[in-house]
């Protein structure tokens, strides 16, 4: 019923392909080839070419100004003992681990409200969306620091009831939990992906529940949340994929320098801030590598811890 | 047109099957050989895409010109720039400018894709780090009249790698105090002539006492490090040795630490949370022109802007010291910028004309005036004094009046100089948030720092 589900069960039928079948794809293939043509020449201009470049950088010294030149391992051996990197590890972390659950978990809630068959539909959709449109944008990070600031909105309702609140995107005890809470805020990519799988699930399972007399938790449990596991599964791959790599909150929110106190420099951060702001391009396309091999685990566990809770139903 | 100008040595290490031909071959045997092709392709494409165009001998010169400031000075560069082109109708200047928080990450990448502008405004912090790296001209090769101008100032863009900087404006570093906060608590504005620290703190303490809340006597100082050079000069230390060292001890920071806290605990200073915030601010929104901070701590040159953006009739103040006594207040004359060439462009001379222009032209002066500082050349100086504003004024009086009682001029910023505002700045924060001790902070400061500039 998924997308992956129907790529998983067409790589196995790919696999039985006959000889004359392989010939006709080699015809089809051809042509395909020449439609992508203008794509694989951007994916290889732009994308492959300048990994492969930082992935030599990552062996050298590399200024910016000057030639690069090879260093070998250094550049791996210097991030063990680099404790702003190690710090970076930290709050990457935090933020995918209570982030990402958080903002599925939120996702998932208004995806069941709304798949209650609400009047004006369309319009809550939009309406609970819009986050998603705006929440990577400039202009809401810059709003968030206003919201968030000393003065900002957040501390005026609470003055009214007397409290006196922290400097909440100032204060490096809580600079990142309102970072993490811009994140959650955008919901909507999930939520519309969690509606549109609500809605394949048949009714009459449903129905079938009701008639044996099954209150509306043990449906969700039993079965809303099993039809629905490829689509949380896919919500979290990609989700964890897009939160290792977040940038630009941060970057706006701390006014580009992680603060304060490191408490909000993210890995992504810390690497712009080396290679950018200290000139030293060859550390930072070593963690951007190390990155890629990060995410790269995380998407294996998840891959492979998948095959104990997602449920396919073909 | 030249592959691989720069990076020859990264084409060496390409496999060979890179040649243009190895795209006609059929596709399926060859992905490794086709990838390796458009690497090349992606790669010569962007060293296309560089510089500001060529044009014909006799055809008119498109100079990029970038720089970092406010409003105020974009206005009065765009100015500067016309009145150039009508002298010179066969070069175009094309500004760029932006704030200085991205500035320095742009010109980065710009350098570092062979796209940098040909004039650009460069600061102390970061002149060596470019001139050792041979990304600036060396000016003294091309024509530029440097006999009118400040010596001190000229000698300050002077490294070995020859004159990569004409100094663009002379400036100091002071505390500027608004009198409407002062008038607003019925507190007297100090005495600069003999004030002392601690002077500094009782006063900003009692203006944050009688001024509503939200307002504070004074900006926190460790946002940079002018505040912390003139600390250390006061206390017979330096921050850079002339060797390129760090001029001081963990010790002695930890001290301009201890002392900020005490002027926090006393509430001199905002929070740690507004300081934090203050610090990401531009210059209009900051606590000295939105009228919450008494005095802050700014260079001189910024003085007529921030008159502006506060609409108050702001006071330049000396330092205070540890003595009583002006004459150990440890300023110095500071070159406010450089205008730098990329040692990259395709128009050398007619970039040299245009620094030229504005480092020695009377009409250049008429209109920039003393945004970036005191003009060095003398007459200019001369020329401009009676079209000066009254804020413009201020500035040179107070740049005048601070002769005498200079300090030595300090040992020039050395390479991996421009991480250490941001250094200075992560442990104010640490600091002042309690996470830290004074101690431990200037001891981990101090390493950082020192990794910093050995690099």
């Amino acid at each position: 019923m998924s997308a992956i589900s129907e790529l998983s069960s067409f790589s196995r039928r790919k696999g039985k392909a006959t000889a004359e079948e392989k010939k006709a794809n080699g015809r089809d293939n051809k042509a395909a080839y020449i439609f992508l043509l203008p794509w694989l020449v951007g994916l290889v201009a732009i994308t492959i070419g300048p990994m492969l470049m930082s992935l030599y950088l990552s062996f050298t010294d590399y200024n910016l100004l000057q030639p690069p030149e090879w260093t070998g391992l250094e550049n791996f051996t210097r991030m063990l003992t680099d404790a702003r990197l190690h710090n970076s590890l930290r709050v990457t972390f935090t933020y995918v681990f209570i982030g990402v659950p958080l903002q599925l978990a939120v996702a998932l809630l208004i995806a069941l409200v709304l798949d209650k068959g609400l009047r004006g539909l369309p319009f809550y959709r939009s309406v609970f969306y819009l986050p998603s449109l705006l929440g990577g944008s400039v202009a809401v990070a810059i709003l968030w620091k206003q919201i968030f600031g000393t003065t900002g909105l957040v501390n005026q309702v609470l003055a009214m009831f007397g409290i006196q609140g922290p400097g909440w995107i100032s204060d490096p005890s809580t600079a990142l939990g309102s970072i993490i809470l811009l994140h959650v805020w955008t919901f909507g990519a999930p939520m519309i992906i969690f509606l549109a799988g609500l809605r394949q699930i048949p009714n009459m399972y449903y129905e079938a529940a009701k008639v044996d007399g099954a209150t509306t938790l043990q449906q969700f449990w039993k079965i809303t949340m099993p039809m629905l596991s490829p689509i949380i599964f896919f919500n979290l791959v990609l989700q964890i994929i897009g939160s290792f790599q977040s940038f630009t909150q941060a970057f706006i929110v701390s006014g580009g320098n992680g603060g304060p106190s490191d408490s909000t420099m993210f890995f992504t951060l810390y690497l712009y801030q080396k290679g950018f702001g200290q000139f030293d391009m060859g550390y930072a396309s070593a963690m951007a590598w190390v990155l890629l091999l990060i995410i790269g685990v995380f998407t294996a566990i998840n891959f492979i811890a998948s095959k104990y809770w997602v449920f396919y139903d073909d | 047109m030249p592959l691989f100008s720069r990076s020859a040595s990264a084409a060496a290490k390409q496999p060979a099957a890179t040649s243009s031909t190895g795209a006609r071959r059929p596709l399926r045997r060859t992905g490794v050989a086709a990838a390796a092709a458009a690497v090349v392709m992606a790669l010569s494409l962007s060293a296309c895409g560089s510089g500001s165009g060529q044009q014909s001998a006799d055809g008119p010169v498109e100079l990029r010109f970038s720089w970092w400031g406010g409003d105020k000075r974009a206005q009065l560069t765009q100015e500067a720039i016309k009145q150039f082109e009508a002298e010179n109708p066969n070069i175009k200047i094309k500004p760029e400018f932006g704030d200085w928080s991205g500035y320095w990450d742009k010109l980065a990448t710009q350098v570092a894709a062979n796209d940098a502008p040909d004039v650009i405004q460069m600061d102390e912090k970061y002149i060596t780090e470019y001139s050792s790296r041979g990304a600036l001209l060396d000016l003294s090769k091309y024509e530029i009249d440097t006999s009118k101008l400040d010596e001190a100032a000229l000698n300050a863009g002077k490294g070995p790698d020859g004159l990569t900087g004409i100094a663009a404006g002379i400036n100091a570093a002071t505390i500027l105090a608004n009198p409407k906060v002062f008038e607003a608590a019925g507190v007297p504005l100090p005495d600069d002539s003999k004030w002392t620290w601690k002077d500094f703190e009782r006063i900003a303490a009692d203006v944050t006492s009688k001024s509503p809340k939200g307002t504070y006597g004074a900006a926190a100082y460790g946002t940079d490090e002018a505040s912390l050079g003139v600390w250390l000069r006061q206390n017979g230390k330096s921050l850079y040795t002339s060797d390129g060292k760090l001029g001081f001890e963990p010790g002695d920071i930890a001290e301009w630490w201890a002392f900020l806290k005490e002027l926090s605990e006393k509430k001199a200073v905002p929070t740690a949370s507004e300081v934090v915030e203050a610090e990401a601010a531009p210059l209009d929104q900051s606590g000295l022109a939105t009228g919450k901070n008494g005095m802050a701590f700014w260079w001189s040159n910024q003085a007529p802007a921030l008159e502006k953006a506060s609409g108050s009739d702001l006071k330049i103040l000396r330092f205070p010291t540890q003595t009583g006594s002006a004459d150990d207040a440890g300023l110095w004359y500071k070159a406010s910028q450089f205008w730098s060439a990329s040692s990259r462009t395709k128009h050398p001379e007619e970039t040299a004309k245009f620094i030229n222009f504005l480092a020695n032209n009377v009409k250049a002066g008429e209109v920039l005036l003393a945004d970036r500082g005191v003009y060095p050349n003398s007459e200019v100086r001369a020329a401009i004094e009676s079209k000066l504003t009254p804020s413009d004024v201020k500035v040179v009086k107070f740049i005048d009046q601070i002769k005498d009682e200079l300090g030595e001029a300090p040992a020039p910023p050395p390479k991996g100089a421009g991480a250490i505002q941001e250094i200075i700045k992560r442990y104010t924060s640490e600091v002042l948030f309690n996470r830290l001790s004074t101690e431990e902070a200037g001891k981990k400061a101090h390493d950082e720092m020192k990794s910093a500039i050995s690099s």
